[in-house]
């Protein structure tokens, strides 16, 4: 049998479809890549631009003796070696992570309970929230003095008047230098918690109520679901948490500038101050980007610390 | 007798004729007289507002009401910046070519600004008139701070003894004394005496970028505190470590407290006001504008005192810091800025920064004017009498290390208040930390 003869035209129509599916994939995905490169080009050029070289910028600079705008020229490790050699960049390098851990201690587990609170309320609970956000949405320097007012030890302070009320002297809490650290840990907590619920908040919506409800179902009681549940799948959202808090409370400069200048007796002096104090203050503007640079490689090794352990602990539970 | 005008046809058109001229000739005049000035504008940066609220403030705004009568084709911004941060945001701007006309700035700071030539040579740019007739007028030891290398840098604004004692007279009478003790030896037990209840006998900023209570109490040495050859202060000499047992005993008899141990000078002038304190460190140019806030006692109770001096000196008072104005090199409008400036230091406005903000007048010359022997100038006659007094002295020239010094002793202070530690150690680290 003869089979009838395809037309020639057919086959190489055939053909020349087969090769132009990988080329038209191909195509569309240089058209994706340009639109890509098209939509995060200009974020990226603006982060290059107003992070990445300046960053670059102030390291340069902190190997260099810059004072009161002007460069006298290049010292190599001299900022570095003095900041080291001064026992006030230690103390304030302990005082910066006492801040950070104290106030990553408290408003962690109260932005946990707080978003527990939240999804249990519901409505009610979101009013709530928004209500917590408040403090979140001002700016710290008024937040830092709407606190002095409150603490004011004398008349005219609301704590003292309240304290006056039932017969107690007021508190000096700021000026105290063992109370100094605590109090501005509660203000810089006050702030921020709220933001942290939020994003617990999104992180307890992603997981499955079928978990719960089969933990239920075998006999396990509150503390174990959040335990065996709550607490594993939450993982990733507590690690934006950890790296956003440390990242905030380790910089905290302006509310420490607002209620305590650094004292009483450098109690409060964290780095973040320390480099206010050195590169505006006293203008010694090569010194201060070397405590910049300082606070950006110890932030780096907190967060790293974080993903290694919390970014472990989820894979290993996924 | 009254003239009368004919009041005729002839008349009413020659009437017209003026009515339509007069704008003509009004516009010649002033374009002729009062504005030889060509068009153009001074932006000013201080730290005082253009909106006229406190009492220095409503005098700049008459000044510059008046300079813009004068001179209706210049503009006069006057640009509100936080008043530590001056000195260094103009030297920021005058890089980025972008710096005011004028500027307002701390006579401590004047040689760090000078060394960065951003400032005008004043002997260039101001009028021969007010070179010959302003200058000698104003009081020389300010003037003089201003001068380097012969060449003016700065005009001082306010003379006044800047840091003073301000004092209840009502707290006073309380232990019988009509005002401050002079001598700290007197001084020390007087003012725990004062410390009543809530009140304390003597307050003062322990963290503040711009004073030093240490140093004002140190005065009490007289200028010889100041090395003459470098400007620095011997922290761990035997005047330093007196003045820090002078402190510790003010804490002793609880007339200085340790909940003062971050107190800025505003925290204090304003708790001063509330009624906390007898005597408190407070800046003198303010004194109009904390008699009229003066809430915890009588405003007619508040006066002023120098400071106490150590062994039989004569009492002390530092003038400054204190406010100096120059002008930026950068300028493009310096005839402007220049009558502007000279504006701000006519003897009409030396009357109002008196009168109106109860400051010393600029101009010596208008002290004759009947107004200073009434009442309401007896605070000034008491600031001119501090003035000119012999334990009247300035900082130095040039001051070593004043980004840091007042930060640094005011942590020393800090710790000579709230710790038990040996002051000889206390200051050796302020000492270390200056590298001096």
């Amino acid at each position: 049998m003869v089979m009838p003869r395809q037309p020639l035209g057919h086959n190489m129509e055939a053909r020349r479809t087969d090769l132009a599916i990988p080329r038209s994939i191909e195509a569309a995905n240089r058209t994706a890549r340009r639109v890509g490169i098209a939509l995060v080009g200009p974020a990226l050029g603006l982060i290059i631009a107003i992070n990445i070289l300046p960053a670059f910028y102030g390291f340069y600079s902190s190997l260099r003796k810059v004072f009161f705008f002007r460069d006298d020229g290049f010292i190599g490790l001299q900022n570095y070696v003095e900041l080291f050699q001064s026992p006030l960049t230690w103390q304030a390098i302990g005082r910066s992570l006492t801040f950070t851990f104290g106030s990553l201690a408290l408003a962690v587990p109260l932005a946990l309970l707080v978003a527990l609170g939240v999804r249990q309320l519901g409505a009610r609970g979101r009013l709530l929230l928004t209500v917590l956000l408040v403090p979140w949405a001002m700016s710290p320097i008024v937040v830092a003095l709407l606190w002095k007012w409150i603490l004011l030890p004398s008349p005219g302070g609301l704590a003292a008047s309240i304290l006056a009320v039932v017969g107690l002297p007021p508190a000096n809490l700021l000026s105290d230098p063992s109370f100094a650290m605590p109090t501005i840990i509660v203000v810089g907590v006050w702030r921020t918690f709220a933001f942290a619920s939020i994003i617990l908040i999104a992180g307890l919506g992603q997981i499955p109520a079928d978990l719960y409800r089969a933990a239920a179902v075998d006999g396990l009681g509150v503390i174990e679901r959040f335990r065996k549940i709550t607490l594993p799948l939450l993982a990733p959202s507590l690690l934006i948490v950890l790296s956003m808090l440390t990242i905030s409370y380790f910089n905290e400069v302006q509310i420490i500038i607002g209620l305590t200048s650094g004292g009483p007796i450098h109690r409060t002096t964290t780095l973040g101050f320390l480099l206010y104090q050195t590169g505006f203050v006293e203008l010694n503007q090569g010194r201060g980007n070397a405590i910049a640079i300082m606070m950006f490689l110890i932030n780096l090794l907190l967060i790293t610390g974080y993903v290694k352990l919390l970014g472990d602990k989820t894979r290993s539970e996924a | 007798m009254t003239s009368r005008i004919p009041l005729n046809r002839r008349t009413i058109v020659k009437m017209a004729g003026a009515s339509a001229a007069l704008p003509f000739l009004n516009g010649t005049a002033i374009g002729q007289s009062a504005t030889g000035l060509p068009a153009s504008s001074v932006r000013i940066w201080t730290f005082l507002s253009a909106e006229g609220k406190s009492p220095r403030e409503v005098v700049l705004k008459r000044i510059i009401d008046r300079f813009k009568v004068a001179n209706p084709r210049v503009s006069v911004a006057v640009e509100s910046q936080p008043f530590q941060e001056l000195e260094t945001k103009f030297v920021a701007a005058s890089a980025q070519r972008r710096a005011p006309d004028l500027i307002f700035m701390r006579d401590t700071y004047l040689s760090l600004v000078v060394s960065r030539n951003v400032l005008v040579d004043l002997n260039e740019v101001l009028s021969a008139d007010f070179k010959r007739a302003a200058i000698p007028d104003m009081y020389e030891v300010f003037v003089r701070k201003s001068v380097y290398e012969g060449k003016l840098y700065s005009l001082p604004l306010w003379p006044s003894p800047a840091q003073t004692i301000f004092y209840r007279k009502d707290a006073l009478r309380e232990i019988g004394l009509e005002k401050p003790p002079l001598s700290w030896k007197e001084f020390v037990p007087a003012a725990g005496k004062l410390t009543k209840g809530d009140r304390l006998g003597f307050g003062l900023p322990t963290s503040d970028n711009s004073v030093s209570a240490f140093i004002n109490m140190m005065t009490g040495f007289g200028p010889n505190i100041f090395d003459p050859a470098t400007g620095q202060i011997d922290l761990t000499g035997g005047q330093a470590l007196e003045t820090a047992d002078t402190v510790r005993a003010l804490v002793k008899n609880k007339a200085l407290s340790k909940t003062l141990l971050n107190a800025m000078g505003d925290d204090i002038q304003d708790q001063f006001a509330a009624g906390r304190f007898a005597m408190a460190q407070a800046f003198t140019p303010r004194f109009q504008q904390y008699k009229s806030i003066a809430a915890g006692y009588n405003s007619n109770e508040l006066a002023i005192s120098p400071w106490p001096s150590f062994g039989d000196r004569p009492p002390a008072a530092l003038l400054g810091p204190y406010w100096t104005v120059g002008l930026s090199a950068q300028s493009e409008n310096k005839a402007a800025a220049a009558a502007f400036l000279e504006a701000l230091y006519s003897p009409e406005a030396s009357m109002e920064w008196a009168k109106t903000a109860g400051l010393v007048p600029d101009r010596r010359s208008v002290m004759s004017d009947s107004w200073f022997k009434q009442p309401e100038a007896l605070t000034i006659a008491q600031f001119v009498a501090i003035l000119s007094s012999p334990g009247a002295m300035v900082f130095p020239q040039k001051l070593p290390d004043v980004t840091k010094l007042f930060t640094v002793l005011n942590g020393a202070l800090q710790e000579l208040i709230g710790t038990d530690e040996a002051a000889k150690a206390i200051l050796g680290r302020a000492k270390v930390s200056l590298g001096w």
